[in-house]
């Protein structure tokens, strides 16, 4: 299960560091729990109130069952982090590293679909849900009613300053989020487009989902194929980036690590054709979202 | 990183996997060496040997860049010249394998081990038709279990020992390309990899202190110096990125923008309503104003600019005042250094601290700044940097 439950309570896995730390005071701010922390060396200390422990057993020994753990663990030691949670039954995982290298991200998804563990990212800006009052991860900073009032549209991006923009696209327009979710712009991402809007299918405040897609990979095209079956039935306004990239060498990443071009694999042009096809609205400018989310609520 | 044949090779070498004997000639100054003839000559047995230009980009030899030599006594030193002075696919041959011709029968193979964004996980493809033009042929794909390093393909011609070696060698040495096209099975019985193509995954660098490869292009493509001078920029400080992604295109307006999302969404607009990007780069996760400062000097270290465009979305968590405060530091000491900066530069941008840094740049009253919040789109922001930066090039 992706989408938490109000009240919902969590662990902050590196919340000492200094990304970390700016991310709880927002987190706390909004009034989501973050019951506990951990940072190996660092337990029997308390941080901005929140006690943290050396090891994720530690903690769920002092504090009792959580609903997840949110992680602001150097990329290089995600991994090591996020299996430590799994081992410890925790059954919600977010990951904001950026630079997770794939091998680690492929050992952490094909760990979690085992062990049937929720897990969002790696390079996720955070999740946001207004209604619910949780504010995971830096998603909106420290003023995410800025850009994400409450309201009936989700929103998924790759990228995280984009869910933002986007947000604030809809809030001028009166429209105002049930969720905002950065997925990551990774090769491998833990979930991505199609498990969430499988989840808002469910879920009553969405009535749409807008979604931010790029160059590279496959999971826009699983969209299509997943609206076009009929098992995502709720609207669906995509707008993908990368056109311009087309004059340039091909095989080069362009900022996030899954936006890459091979052979003709990840085409924007294709992506916005197949989806098209399968019936899902797509937005020709950023500018445009709004005005389609309109005919379809 | 994507790596050169002939480094690709000797990891393969060291993993247990054959490949053809060779020698390296690595500049064209090598070829006046005098011991040079005498070691070709004796490298091999064989009298047949391939030259192989050593370059990043695929359908080399459609580019002339594989020789085949059928008596090397005769003509190997003047086809090594002739190698040497050719361009691959815009990229200049500066180095050459020259390898025995290995013989052998029965097809080429073609196999490879990646990342596949289906099943979200590594898979290995192979097919009995390797050789060029791959991309068109039958290839079958099996998923490997990144846990337990095994895979679904059950029995096949390449001998399964061969398979688990480079499966291992795939995810020890963290790469996220491991191609060998073709893979042959030669006279003597023995499987032998003619080619190598591998790509590393930069993420992994520091964890691998063996990794010494020098920096290198993308594939087709010889680096510019500002590509070249902004990749330094995130060396060594890990604090966000900036420059890592740059390249110098044919326009006029110089974009420093921000976020992998948000950069090509910019650059999409831009080029919708006409506007012409000299470049293309994007810095991001809040990184330190110093970062910014460089990436500015970058940009701009380029003739027949008519504008400078400062792009991002609404940010979460990069610090709007540091990164701006940089800029502008960078329009100032470019401008100490005598460049001048009178034509527009238009900024948009949101995001923590950006009140702050809106304030300041109201203050600087030296460059003709026009600035935008998030009450205006990107695409907005597109049009008027396109606008001004033609007004621009039609007044001087």
């Amino acid at each position: 299960m992706l989408l938490l439950p109000e009240g919902a309570k969590l662990i902050g896995q590196g919340i000492t560091g200094s990304e970390g730390t700016r991310a709880l005071e927002w987190s706390q701010a909004y009034g989501t729990q973050i019951v506990a922390g951990v940072t190996p060396g660092k337990g029997g200390l308390t941080h901005l109130g929140v006690p943290i422990f050396n090891t994720v057993k530690e903690a769920l020994d002092g504090i009792g069952k959580v609903d997840g753990s949110v992680q602001f663990v150097p990329p290089l030691f995600t991994k090591a982090a996020v299996l430590e949670a799994l081992d410890a039954r925790i059954k919600w995982v977010l990951i904001g590293a950026e630079k997770v290298p794939t091998k680690d991200s492929a050992i952490i998804y094909a760990k979690a679909k085992e062990m049937g563990t929720s897990v969002i990212g790696p390079s996720s800006v955070g999740i946001i849900c207004p209604s619910r009052k949780l504010k995971i991860g830096t998603i909106a900073g420290g003023a995410p009613e800025r850009v994400f009032p409450k309201g009936n549209v989700a929103i998924i991006s790759k990228s995280g300053g984009m869910t933002s923009e986007i947000g604030l696209h809809l809030k001028n327009n009166g429209f105002g989020v049930s969720w905002a979710v950065g997925i990551g712009g990774d090769r491998i991402i833990c979930s991505d487009y199609v498990d969430l809007l499988m989840e808002f299918e469910n879920d009553p405040e969405t009535k749409a989902t807008v979604i931010f897609g790029e160059l590279g990979g496959t999971y826009e095209e699983r969209v299509a194929k997943f609206v076009k079956s009929g098992k995502i039935k709720k609207p669906v306004i995509v707008f993908i980036a990368g056109e311009f990239t087309l004059n340039l060498p091909n095989d080069v990443q362009f900022g996030h690590a899954g936006a890459i071009i091979e052979g003709d694999r990840g085409l924007p042009d294709k992506k916005r054709e197949v989806l098209r096809q399968a019936g899902v609205k797509v937005a020709d400018n950023l500018d445009e979202i709004p005005k389609l989310v309109k005919q379809v609520i | 990183m994507i790596l050169y044949e002939y480094e690709g090779k000797k990891l393969l070498k060291d993993a247990g996997i054959d490949v053809p004997d060779a020698i390296l000639i690595d500049s064209i100054a090598a070829l006046q060496n005098d011991t040079l003839e005498n070691r070709l000559l004796r490298f091999t047995r064989n009298d047949k040997v391939v030259l192989k230009a050593q370059v990043l980009s695929g359908k080399r030899a459609d580019a002339g860049g594989i020789i085949r030599i059928k008596n090397k006594e005769l003509r190997i030193k003047e086809e090594l010249e002739k190698l040497f002075s050719k361009t691959i696919n815009k990229e200049k041959v500066e180095k050459i394998l020259v390898e025995e011709m290995v013989e052998y029968e029965g097809p080429e193979y073609y196999l490879s081990i990646s990342y596949d964004t289906d099943s979200r996980g590594p898979v290995l493809t192979i097919s009995s038709s390797g050789g060029t033009g791959i991309e068109e042929k039958e290839v079958k794909t099996y998923s490997i279990d990144p846990v337990t390093i095994t895979c679904t393909i059950v029995h096949h011609i390449v001998p399964k020992e061969i398979i688990d070696k480079l499966m291992n060698l795939f995810f020890e040495q963290d790469m996220l390309l491991l191609e060998i096209n073709p893979l042959v099975r030669g006279k003597d019985g023995k499987w032998i990899a003619l080619d190598a193509k591998i790509k590393l995954e930069d993420n992994a660098a520091g964890r691998h202190k063996d990794w010494n490869f020098p920096p290198r292009s993308a594939p087709g493509h010889s680096a510019t110096k500002n590509e070249i001078e902004a990749k330094k920029i995130d060396e060594g400080d890990y604090r966000g990125v900036a420059g890592s992604t740059y390249f110098d295109l044919d326009g006029d307006i110089a974009i420093l923008a921000s976020g992998g999302g948000a950069s090509l969404t910019a650059m999409d607009a831009l080029q919708k309503c006409g506007g012409k990007p000299a470049n293309y780069t994007e810095y991001g996760g809040n990184p330190p104003r110093e970062k910014v400062e460089k990436l500015t000097r970058v940009v701009l270290d380029k003739p027949g600019i008519h504008g400078l465009w400062v792009v991002g979305a609404v940010a979460n968590f990069t610090d709007i005042y540091e990164t701006l405060s940089g800029f502008v530091e960078g329009l100032r000491n470019l401008r100490k250094s005598g460049m001048k900066i009178d034509f527009p530069i238009v900024i948009r941008r949101g995001g923590p601290r950006d009140k702050e840094a809106f304030e300041m740049l109201k203050k600087v009253k030296d460059f003709d700044l026009h600035i935008y919040g998030e009450e205006t789109s990107i695409a907005e922001s597109a049009k008027i940097m396109a606008e001004e930066a033609k007004k621009y090039a039609t007044s001087t």
